[in-house]
């Protein structure tokens, strides 16, 4: 973990990830104090890329559990290699020795949360999208999320050699348990002002110069404040400056380019319809 | 000594702001407190700004707690040093619940007393009054509620279980039970994905031209959450009502009667396609909608534009896996969909029948059994 806050944000800062100073404050805070770090925020303002460039910056491995309706403990933690063990005792049988315990390491299975524990140095655990998952998943976190530790009756109780760096994401479409919430430093990521949001246009699109990175910028927000069902995202927005970039590369003229990529901003088809009818006030100067 | 006056000053400065935070209604537990205080502790905040963010991410746990943090720490600390919520209200975000928010306290007891409580018995006098179910009825929706979860359309569920036939073998069992019959395997066990009734959403229309319909609508939504396991109720008039929590009280006329407090807009006007608008602006409930079998309650009378109604209607049956739209106009067999409003939504709706009461309805519930 890099010593202080301005480091962090520096380093954060060079991978490509511009962050306000209270996520910086919250992803800092997550790391000195070892809490599990839950982000909420509107689809596409970043942050499951929080996960990412952290691990680049700590130099750590990212281990992603992506959550889905149905995931249970054998998806998420461990499974016994079944087919292993067989074979092992049928081998054992034919060899005519003993078979010994079936229930040791070399049969087990891993999975996502129980390799973030035994990580070595530590490591970044992306739980996405926590809100798919079903209620009972989360109960199921709580110990680990707790006490980085995690029970398997055959084996014993299994504790992180070093703390894991856990970042969870929801796009709240469900309330989380206050159990959960509890034992992690909350932050919600809102839509970056615009010029922060400009600079990210920048760093995302190579070669983009900062008057058309305004002009760009001006556009999405007027476009965030219009009556849309789904508000483009920063992911949005930066695959639309680069999609402009190229057409007006192409040569054609700017509001041209920005109306004919308007598809890459906005992905439904009745806001297309409503960004058509404001194509005026919105791509204009 | 000075030094250690001060440090006692801080902490009591700190300790005044926790207080603070409770009485305000954002109750943070001890142990988050001490999570509070161990980062001021690790980190030492530089100024108020960084203090700010240090007790944003562990005092809240959610956006509306914002709404009270950002307040109370300007209070005890100075000025705000950003713009911190959003200004403007975000589509998908649930309307604060009215006496959820502690911070409203202090207004209500500002603004309440007597004007409050006139507007508050002004509406009391309006409020239906959903009377106790007949004998007749009382047997249909005891047939409704065994009837009405084999009639709602079922989906394969993602988790699998152990079962007797299915595609794929239950390794782990097989490997198990083998152990006892020394690594011999003799039967395979299979596990199969179960079929899982999908979720169920009634959007029921509680204006005043459907006053004599409402009651018997809102007893079916009452069997409905009485028997099935994922079933969301809302109710329309000028605005849109959760009812599905009063409906869980066991006995219908009780949980049916409780409404006449929760829903304020019955036998008023309507507001279809605001109301539906409504329902699609919050990201929870549109989840509620997602691969359901959605069911509105309407008679589909729109007063003014339909644009909204239209649109509303559209991505609803977007949505969901059927939609089909029950009105009481269409027991009528003379009954054509020509009004402008259902004119519009004609094209997005698998279905459109007759229902005027418990009766009909559960004569629709057999025929979406059959299908």
């Amino acid at each position: 973990m890099p010593a202080d806050q301005e480091t962090l944000g520096r380093r954060l800062g060079e991978e490509g990830y511009l962050a306000d100073e209270g996520l910086l404050t919250a992803v800092h805070l997550a790391g000195v104090l070892g809490l599990p770090l839950l982000l909420e925020g509107e689809p596409g303002v970043g942050k499951t890329e929080v996960a990412n460039v952290l691990a680049r910056v700590l130099g750590r491995e990212l281990i992603r559990l992506q959550c889905y309706e149905g995931l249970d403990a054998s998806q998420a933690l461990y499974e016994w290699d079944y087919p292993k063990q067989l074979l092992s005792l049928r081998a054992a049988e034919v060899e005519g020795r003993g078979v010994g315990d079936l229930y040791r390491e070399e049969f087990l299975l891993q999975r996502p949360l129980l390799r973030a524990l035994r990580a070595a140095s530590g490591a970044v655990l992306l739980i996405d999208e926590i809100d798919r998952a079903d209620s009972e998943f989360e109960a199921f976190l709580l110990e680990f999320l707790g006490d980085f530790q995690i029970t398997v009756p055959e084996l014993g109780t299994i504790r992180a050699q070093s703390v894991p760096f856990v970042v969870l994401t929801s796009n709240r479409t469900r309330e989380l348990h206050d159990a959960l919430k509890r034992r992690c430093l909350y932050h919600w990521i809102p839509f970056p002002d615009a010029e922060r949001e400009q600079a990210i246009l920048q760093a995302q699109a190579p070669g983009l110069d900062a008057r058309s990175a305004a002009r760009l910028v001006a556009a999405v927000h007027r476009i965030r404040g219009l009556a849309l069902l789904k508000r483009p995202g920063i992911a949005e927005s930066a695959s639309w400056a680069r999609g402009v970039q190229a057409l007006a590369g192409e040569g054609a003229g700017w509001p041209e380019a920005m109306r004919r990529a308007a598809g890459l901003l906005v992905k439904h088809e009745e806001d297309l319809a409503l960004v058509r009818q404001h194509a005026a006030e919105v791509f204009g100067d | 000594m000075t030094e250690q006056a001060l440090a006692g000053r801080v902490r009591d400065h700190v300790r005044g702001f926790l207080r603070d935070l409770h009485e305000q209604g954002l109750r943070v537990p001890v142990a988050r407190q001490r999570v509070f205080l161990r980062a001021i502790e690790a980190v030492g905040p530089r100024d108020a700004t960084h203090l700010y963010w240090i007790g944003a991410s562990t005092l809240t746990t959610s956006r509306e707690d914002l709404e009270v943090y950002s307040p109370t720490f300007e209070r005890w600390f100075g000025e705000l040093p950003v713009r911190t919520v959003p200004d403007q209200e975000l589509p998908g975000e649930e309307s604060p619940a009215p006496g959820g928010k502690g911070d409203e306290a202090p207004s209500a007891a500002v603004f309440g007393g007597a004007a409050g409580l006139a507007a508050g018995s002004g509406e009391r006098e309006s409020r239906p009054v959903f009377g106790p179910a007949s004998e007749d009825e009382r047997a249909v929706l005891a047939l409704l509620r065994r009837e009405l979860p084999g009639a709602i359309p079922a989906v394969r569920s993602r988790r699998r279980r152990p079962g007797r036939r299915g595609h794929w073998i239950d390794v782990a069992r097989v490997c198990r039970e083998s152990w006892r019959t020394h690594g011999e395997i003799v039967t395979l066990r299979r596990r199969h994905r179960p079929r899982r009734r999908r979720r169920v959403l009634l959007l029921i229309d509680v204006s005043g031209s459907m006053k004599q319909h409402s009651a018997g609508y809102l007893r079916f939504a009452h069997a409905a959450v009485a028997c099935l396991d994922r079933v969301e109720v809302f109710t329309f008039g000028t605005r849109l009502t959760r009812v599905t929590g009063p409906l869980r009280a066991r006995e219908v006329d009780v949980a049916v009667g409780s409404l006449s407090e929760v829903v304020l807009d019955a036998e008023g006007g309507t507001r279809i396609g605001g109301a539906l608008q409504e329902f699609l602006g919050n990201a929870r409930y549109v989840t509620m909608a997602r691969g359901a079998l959605v069911i509105v309650l309407s008679d589909g009378l729109e007063r003014g534009d339909c644009e909204p109604m239209r649109a509303a209607v559209r991505r609803l049956s977007l949505l969901g896996h059927r939609l089909l739209w029950w009105t009481p106009l269409a027991c009528d067999p003379a009954y054509r969909p020509v009004t402008r409003g259902m004119a519009a939504v004609l094209g997005d709706v698998d279905a459109i029948a007759g229902v005027r009461d418990l009766r009909t309805a559960y004569g629709q519930v057999q025929t979406l059994a059959r299908e």
